[in-house]
C-alpha cells in the first residue's frame, strides 16, 4: 500500500483569469481524517471536485490509492464516496428509492446494503415520506448515506454539517468520528468553522486564497494551543509542598523528576519563584505557555484570523 | 417456404440466446479481474477494500463473501488496536495520577522529618500525608480492580439469593456513614423475598460505588435509594438532591477516568461509576443517570430477574 490514500502534486485550477487553486500538495493518510480548513471561496471545494473528476484539472497531478486517476477511473472512483454540494436525488421518489436506484447502478457489498446506509444515519427504512418534502437535515444525511452506501475506502465530504442545528451538527461529527475509528475508514472532510475541524480531524490543511499554508497533525497543532506553567526545578516534592501550603495550588501535575505543570496561568510567578528560592528549591525555568490554536491560525493566514 | 422462415428464427433466437451468454460472460470477467485485484490488495493488507455486486450478478455471492471476511478480520483489528490504545492511555494517566499525589506526600514527609515545621502543624502536616496516602492506596486498589475486569479476569461467583435482604445488609453498613456526614436518607426496599442470580459481592460494589460518589461529588443534603421489583426485572434507583451533572458531563459519567470537576485536584479518581457499569452488564443489567443541575442526580439500575 502506498503511503497516501490521496496525494496532489501542484495541483492547479484556473478559472480564466483567476487563480482558484494554487500549486497545492495535500497528503491523505490512510485511516485518518483529514481537515481542509479555509473560509468561504477559499479553494476547499474546487480541490475536492479535481480529485473526484467533476472539473477539468489546469495542471498538476492527483494520485489516489497510489494511481493517478487519470486513466484508472473506473477502478478509483467505485472506491470512493463523496458529498459535494447539494447530492441529486430525485425528489418524486422516497429516500430509500433513491437509494436503491443508486445501489443498482454501483452494485452494492453486501444485501441489505440500503437498510445498512439508512440505519447509519438514522433515516428510517421503506419510509414514505418523498425526498421533496425532507428537512435540510434529512436531505444531508440520505447524501451521506448515499456516500457509504457502497462501504468505500474514502469519503470526501464537503462541508458535511452545513445547514445543520447544532444537535444535527453533533450526530453528524460523530458518525464520521465512529466511521474512522471503528471502520477505519479514510475521510477528507472540509469546512470554514475551526473548532469543528479541531474536534474532528486528525490532520489539517489550511487553504487561504487558493494557497495551502500549512499541513499538519492535530497532535503538532494541540502543542500550539496550550495555557499552563511549565517550572522545572531541584526538588519537585519540595516544591508542590510549598505551592500546596503557601500558595494553595491544587491544580497542578508532576511531569517528571524535575519538572511541574500548574494550570491556573493567573498564578503571581514572581512571588511563586520568590518563595522558592528562598526555601532552597532552585528554579531552574519557568515558562508560561499561553498560546490558543486561534492565535495561532490568525498568525499564518496573515491577520485575518480563518472563519 | 415455411421451413426457411422457421429456420431463419431458430438462427435469430440462437443469436440472440449466444449475444445474451457473451454480454453475461463479458460481465463475469469484467468481475473476476476486480474480484483478483481487490484480492491482491486485501492480501495486502487494505481490509478496507470491497467488491461491488450487482443483484443480477453472477459472481454475487462471492464478492459478499469476500467482503464479509473482510470486513470481519478489520473490525477484529480495529478492536485490538483501540484496545492498544486505551492500555497506554491507561498507563499515561495512571503515571501522571501516582505522580503528583506521591511527590507532595514526599515534600511533606520531608518537612517533617527535616523538623522543618514542629508542633501543631507538623501533626498538620503529617494529617495531610495519611489522607494523600490513603487516596493513592484507593485509587491503585480501583485501578487493578477496574483492569482486572476489562481484561475479563475477575471470578464471579453468582448466586441465587434474595435481592431485598441483601440491598438492606448492604444500606445498614452505610446508615451510620450517611449520618456522620449528616445526610437524610430514605430506603424503601420491598418486605417480600426477591430471589434471583447475582453475585453478591459484585452488587454490593456497585452500590457501594454509586453511594460513596454521592458523598464525594454531589454536596446532597438527602439520599434515597428505592428497590421496586416485577416478575422480569428488579430496578434499583439511587438518588440524591445535590448539585448535578451537567448536560455536557453526563454522557461522559461512566468513562474510565472521566471527571467532572477538569481540575486536577479532584477528589474521586474517575474510575467508581465506570467499574460500576462494568458490574452491572456483568449481570446482563443497565445503568442510567439522570441528573438537572443543581437539582440532584437519579442513578437507575435495572437487572433482568435471572433463576
Amino acid at each position: 500500500m502506498s503511503d497516501f490514500v490521496i496525494e496532489t502534486k501542484k495541483l492547479t485550477k484556473i478559472y480564466g483569469e483567476q487563480t482558484a487553486v494554487s500549486s497545492v500538495d495535500i497528503h491523505v493518510k490512510p485511516g485518518r481524517i483529514y481537515g481542509l480548513l479555509g473560509r468561504n471561496g477559499a479553494g476547499k471545494t474546487t480541490i475536492m471536485k479535481m480529485i473526484l473528476g467533476l472539473t477539468p484539472i489546469t495542471s498538476g497531478e492527483v494520485d489516489v490509492f497510489g494511481q493517478n486517476i487519470k486513466g484508472h477511473e473506473k477502478r478509483i472512483y467505485p472506491r470512493i464516496g463523496a458529498i459535494i454540494e447539494t447530492p441529486g436525488f430525485y425528489p418524486n421518489l422516497t429516500g430509500t428509492e433513491n437509494l436503491e436506484i443508486f445501489a443498482k447502478l454501483r452494485g452494492t457489498p453486501r444485501p441489505n446494503a440500503v437498510k445498512n446506509a439508512l440505519e447509519v444515519v438514522g433515516l428510517p427504512y421503506r419510509d414514505k415520506k418523498l425526498f421533496s418534502k425532507y428537512s435540510l437535515g434529512m436531505k444531508q444525511r440520505l447524501g451521506i448515506a448515499n456516500a457509504i452506501l457502497h462501504d468505500p475506502e474514502l469519503l470526501i465530504l464537503d462541508e458535511p454539517t452545513n445547514g445543520l442545528d447544532p444537535i444535527g451538527i453533533a450526530e453528524v461529527r460523530k458518525f464520521i468520528k465512529d466511521l474512522s475509528v471503528d471502520r477505519g475508514k479514510t475521510i477528507l472532510i472540509s469546512s470554514h468553522i475551526l473548532s469543528e475541524i479541531a474536534l474532528l480531524a486528525d490532520d489539517i490543511g489550511i487553504i487561504d486564497h487558493g494557497v495551502l499554508l500549512e499541513e499538519s497533525s492535530m497532535e503538532d497543532l494541540e502543542k500550539k494551543n496550550r495555557k499552563y506553567i511549565q517550572l522545572q526545578v531541584s526538588d519537585v516534592p519540595k516544591a508542590s509542598l510549598i505551592l500546596e501550603r503557601q500558595f494553595h495550588v491544587t491544580d497542578y501535575a508532576v511531569q517528571d523528576e524535575h519538572s511541574l505543570r500548574l494550570y491556573d496561568t493567573a498564578l503571581d510567578m514572581a512571588a511563586i519563584n520568590k518563595a522558592l528560592v528562598v526555601q532552597d528549591v532552585a528554579v531552574i525555568s519557568s515558562q508560561i505557555c499561553n498560546d490558543t490554536l486561534e492565535d495561532y491560525f490568525k498568525q499564518i493566514t496573515g491577520g485575518e484570523g480563518i472563519a | 417456404m415455411e421451413l426457411n422462415l422457421y429456420l431463419l428464427l431458430t438462427l435469430l433466437i440462437a443469436l440472440l440466446v449466444i449475444g445474451y451468454l457473451l454480454a453475461k460472460l463479458h460481465r463475469v470477467r469484467g468481475q473476476l479481474s476486480l474480484i483478483k485485484d481487490a484480492l491482491a490488495d486485501i492480501k495486502n493488507g487494505n481490509l478496507n477494500r470491497r467488491v461491488l455486486a450487482r443483484e443480477s450478478d453472477l459472481t454475487k455471492q462471492i464478492c459478499y463473501d469476500i467482503n464479509e471476511i473482510a470486513m470481519s478480520s478489520q473490525s477484529r483489528l480495529i478492536q485490538q488496536k483501540q484496545s492498544e490504545q486505551a492500555y497506554k492511555r491507561l498507563m499515561t494517566s495512571l503515571s501522571h495520577d501516582v505522580k503528583t499525589p506521591l511527590a507532595s506526600l514526599v515534600g511533606y514527609l520531608e518537612a517533617v522529618e527535616s523538623k522543618m515545621v514542629t508542633g501543631a502543624e507538623q501533626e498538620e502536616y503529617i494529617r495531610v500525608a495519611m489522607e494523600k496516602a490513603h487516596h493513592l492506596k484507593d485509587f491503585v486498589t480501583a485501578l487493578f480492580e477496574w483492569v482486572k475486569l476489562d481484561a475479563g479476569e475477575q471470578i464471579f461467583h453468582f448466586e441465587v439469593c434474595d435481592l431485598n435482604e441483601l440491598s438492606r445488609d448492604i444500606m445498614a453498613d452505610w446508615v451510620p456513614l450517611l449520618e456522620s456526614h449528616d445526610l437524610i436518607y430514605e430506603i424503601e426496599i420491598p418486605e417480600t423475598e426477591y430471589m434471583t442470580r447475582v453475585d453478591p459481592t459484585a452488587y454490593t460494589r456497585i452500590l457501594n460505588n454509586l453511594l460513596q460518589n454521592i458523598l464525594t461529588h454531589s454536596g446532597a443534603r438527602q439520599v434515597t435509594l428505592t428497590v421496586t421489583e416485577t416478575e422480569q426485572q428488579a430496578k434499583i434507583i439511587v438518588a440524591d438532591n445535590g448539585k448535578g451533572i451537567s448536560a455536557a458531563d453526563l454522557p461522559h459519567i461512566f468513562e474510565r477516568m472521566y471527571q467532572c470537576d477538569h481540575s486536577r485536584s479532584a477528589k474521586g479518581n474517575g474510575l467508581g461509576l465506570s467499574i460500576a457499569k462494568e458490574l452491572v452488564s456483568v449481570h446482563k443489567g443497565t445503568i442510567t443517570a439522570d441528573s438537572i443541575l443543581e437539582a440532584g442526580t437519579t442513578f437507575t439500575i435495572m437487572l433482568p430477574k435471572a433463576l
